[in-house]
């Protein structure tokens, strides 16, 4: 697996199991899960007022009240239409599914509900990659707070648009391979020509940011810049970027974990060999051998 | 969802392994402990200067066609890992595919049957914090979870830790006695009797009599067979008297789908819904070897035990695993356990010349709804209280000592 996953498994697991019992002529049965996704995203899924007929599924962004200024509320309307319902207490979304009125083909439903946490994400860069399309030009940043310490942010341009991630290496391990890893995505340019240009600094906020307030500097801090050109951003790639770009910091930590994984895995192979070498090299204890019928070696 | 979010639950069992996250009754994922790699001749010969360490399935994946051009391997042989590679691999797709967490945001719960050794325990948390930068990390036996498990069934003033866990799933049965909250390592039996060796037995049995089933089929339909219709009798003799007398109520007919013509076919199922599970309580039905009652055994692994635990291993003796979830299996074992120890302690009492009177003993098995998941449920509770956070290792414990703290994880949750 190189890519992560956009939609929510967890979600689809369990209500294609719901919905094709039902469709089975069983009973519903009482649902309460509650889970987790990337970016300290939480999930629950219930039956309202313990109707058994009715699924609920929740989710709470910490960021979502940024996601609503750049029309995140419109963005849900449309994918989701007549399954949003007023959001529970706590949450910021909730989509609800009546089990008596689930059409015979039910997997877009499912498709739709597994990706609730992308198009939760999709408005600001749908907002954002029209405005470039449109050609204005001095809209104010966006800024999303997307973790606790991690910041996302996203600047239209006539030409291009920009987006930045900062994010943070909680261990120092990290901070080195990052940095590789980041080194190659600078390098992506000259593998394919399409991909679009990625500069990254350690440290310290790149250029575009030097007068937004609250940028993080620090050792352990990573500033990863997206450029994205028209051919990134128009109406037919543009959900392809949109999947790749709101995953990629998690995907980012997800590779530098694997990498480690690797890494530990030679360190294993090695040792286990230098282990070899170390019993080879353990001196033979003198003593006298016998034969089985109790003859001896003098050694000469 | 205050402040926290949950802990994540994985339960790496030999066949199965069952991974969600805190709070929940029931595992969001159940799937095989199998992980599909792609082999050539050294272990890590590069294709065209590419690592393909990504290149993997795990789970239901790595068994089906999507995996077939790759070697299927199983990490964990008797509950134990062995192939720590593999392991690590297995882990990070678990957390970044199946759960979809960052396990820098999560602590993170893990499972070990009992025996295993403090190394092992180094191994897991060197991957964990390592590798996954996990928070904080919690390494519980099995056993003392399903214990736990047992909890929701009863009293809250009964919530102890000492008891004795019979765990049944497929391959094989242990009976496990645990004291306040440590397993007494030098007492546990192993009984080769299992979910399996019962579908085996069912399908023979079938197949003796019933020539409608497809006999690639056979298989599959005695397990279901087991899974729908059989319970355990008080006693045998007595139910062969019911079927025979009143055949209509108690032999069902079960209907399948033949696979490959997929024509409807119907078999009769009768004196196997009770002879199933009675393989336990009579071994010798089944396998030539083996022939010592499941109740039997559970009583001498009570009797080895220290004395001063005994009554409280007879007073909670606790079913876990798919395999005991037979209906009335806890009645019948509570009620042969019973027997075995009024037979002795009458025993003592004719030998004292009935000078010394025993004060009798409470044999209690307890059975409960979540039996099925039993261990993965306990941890999901004992997860999710405010004293799981206290007890864990956390990532800074870890960097200042080293891997060695994980070697012991403190029992908690107990009313003590």
């Amino acid at each position: 697996m190189i890519l992560l996953e956009q939609n929510n498994q967890i979600i689809s697991e369990i209500l294609e199991q719901k919905f094709s019992n039902v469709k089975e002529g069983g009973q519903p049965d009482k649902v309460n899960v509650n889970f987790c996704d990337f970016d300290g995203v939480y999930y629950l899924l219930s039956n309202p007022n313990g109707d058994k007929s009715k699924i609920r599924l929740s989710i709470a962004l910490k960021f979502f009240k940024e996601l609503q200024q750049h029309g995140a509320d419109t963005l849900l309307q449309r994918e989701y239409g007549s399954l949003l319902v007023t959001p529970e207490p706590q949450f910021n979304v909730t989509l609800e599914f009546d089990l008596n009125a689930i059409p015979n083909d039910y997997s877009e439903i499912l498709r739709k509900a597994s990706m609730l946490k992308r198009n939760c994400f999709a408005s600001v860069f749908e907002k954002y990659f029209e405005f470039q399309e449109a050609g204005q030009e001095g809209q104010k940043r966006a800024v999303i707070n997307y973790r606790e310490d991690e910041t996302m942010y996203i600047e239209a341009k006539p030409d291009r648009v920009t987006v930045i991630f900062s994010t943070l290496f909680k261990d120092p391990d990290d901070v080195i391979i990052g940095k590789v890893f980041l080194q190659e995505f600078r390098e992506g340019r000259k593998a394919s020509q399409t991909a679009p240009s990625v500069l990254y600094s350690l440290g310290e906020p790149p250029m575009e940011l030097r007068d937004q307030p609250g940028a993080r500097v620090g050792d352990n801090v990573g500033y990863i810049t997206f450029i994205l050109f028209p051919r990134h951003t128009n109406k037919k790639t543009r959900d392809n970027t949109i999947d790749l770009i709101h995953t990629f910091r998690d995907y980012l930590h997800y590779h530098i974990k694997c990498s480690k994984g690797y890494l530990h895995s030679r360190m294993r192979a090695k040792t286990s060999d230098f282990l070899k070498v170390l019993n080879r090299a353990r001196p033979e204890v003198k003593m006298e051998k016998k034969t089985f019928s109790g003859r001896t070696f003098l050694a000469s | 969802m205050a402040g926290r979010l949950p802990a994540c639950v994985i339960d790496c069992g030999t066949g199965y392994t069952k991974l969600g996250y805190a709070g929940n009754t029931e595992p969001q994922f159940i799937m095989p402990s199998a992980i599909a790699v792609r082999e050539h001749g050294g272990r890590f010969a590069p294709e065209k200067g590419r690592i393909d360490d990504l290149d993997f399935f795990i789970g239901d994946e790595a068994l089906s066609p999507a995996a077939s051009n790759y070697s299927v391997k199983y990490p964990i042989r008797h509950g134990i890992v062995e192939d720590w590679d593999l392991m690590e691999r297995f882990w990070e797709q678990c957390i970044f595919k199946y759960l979809r967490a960052e396990p820098e945001d999560h602590y993170f719960l893990l499972t070990e049957p009992p025996l295993n050794t403090p190394e092992n325990r180094e191994y897991t948390a060197e991957i964990m914090f390592e590798t996954f930068n996990v928070p904080g990390l919690y390494i519980a036996v099995q056993a003392v979870l399903a214990l736990a498990a047992s909890w929701q069934s009863r009293g809250v003033d009964q919530r102890s830790l000492t008891g004795l866990v019979v765990d049944s799933g497929d391959g094989v049965t242990h009976v496990i006695p645990v004291a306040e909250g440590y397993v007494i390592g030098s007492c546990i039996k192993h009984i080769p009797i299992a979910g399996r060796d019962i579908t085996y037995f069912i399908q023979s049995l079938l197949r003796e009599r019933e020539s409608g089933i497809p006999s690639e089929q056979t298989y599959e339909v005695a397990k279901a067979v087991k899974e729908q219709y059989c319970y355990v009798c008080p006693d045998i003799l007595k139910e062969f008297i019911k079927y025979d007398t009143d055949g209509a109520k108690w032999i069902k007919t079960y209907q399948g789908v033949n696979k490959i013509t997929k024509k409807d076919f119907s078999c009769e199922v009768g004196y196997e819904r009770f002879l199933g599970p009675e393989i336990f309580f009579h071994p010798e039905f089944a396998n030539a070897d083996f022939t010592t009652p499941i109740s039997e055994i559970i009583d001498k692994v009570i009797q080895q035990c220290p004395i001063d635990v005994r009554r409280g291993l007879y007073e909670n003796i606790v079913l876990s695993g798919g395999s005991t979830m037979f209906k009335d299996f806890g009645r019948r074992m509570q009620r042969d356990i019973k027997r075995l120890a009024d037979a002795r302690i009458q025993l003592s009492e004719t030998l004292s010349g009935g000078h010394l009177k025993a004060k009798p003993i409470e044999v209690q098995v307890v059975s409960h709804k979540m039996q099925r998941y039993a261990v993965w449920f306990g941890g999901s509770m004992l997860a999710s209280t405010p004293e799981f956070y206290q007890v864990s290792h956390t990532k800074a414990e870890y960097m200042e000592k080293g891997p060695s703290i994980c070697r012991h994880n403190p029992v908690f949750g107990a009313l003590t």
